[in-house]
């Protein structure tokens, strides 16, 4: 399919920033999916060892990209061990 | 049972909880349901008081609906409670 695209791209010098952007948007969401599988901790993917993976989150990890008014250095565990 | 039941002094609300950094807080209200239950069980197992456990009470009476907190403790006297205590 690359072929395809670098063959078309010759013939119509001028589609080239389409298809920069549509690659860019292609591997963003592709990238931001796999992001989502792989680290988010509300995924759960192997019931039997792993079957709450959000505990395993430290007090301090941010996962969000942007947290507005949290600072997570300050972060600890608030509930009691048991 | 627990000093929630005197009207005392107010409870400041839940602190923010980094596994649950979104708007929905859902996990947040039954994964501090399930830590009091496997906390209380616990602490009764090794023979200790279970005063400690009553953060997590505060904490899921705080943010769960009544209804939620009902229907789960009727399933659990009934034995159909679905998480794993």
């Amino acid at each position: 399919m690359l072929r395809q695209i670098l063959n078309q791209a010759k013939k119509h010098p001028s589609l080239i920033p389409l298809f920069v952007f549509i690659g860019a948007g292609g591997t963003g969401a592709a990238l931001y999916v796999t992001r989502l599988a792989l680290f988010n901790p509300d995924v759960c993917w192997d019931r039997k060892n792993n079957p709450e993976p959000w505990n395993k989150v430290a007090p301090n990890e941010q996962y969000k990209f942007y947290a507005v008014n949290v600072d997570y250095s300050k972060l600890k565990k608030e509930g009691p061990d048991f | 049972m627990f000093d929630s039941d005197k009207p005392k002094a107010r409870r400041p609300t839940p602190p923010f909880d980094p596994r649950f950094p979104n708007q929905n807080q859902t996990r947040n209200c039954y994964q501090n349901f399930l830590d009091f239950h496997r906390c209380v069980q616990k602490m009764n197992r090794r023979g200790k008081s279970t005063q400690p456990c009553e953060y997590y009470y505060h904490v899921f009476h705080s943010l769960c609906p009544s209804s939620w907190v009902q229907r789960w403790t009727e399933q659990i006297q009934d034995g159909t409670f679905a998480g794993k205590i």
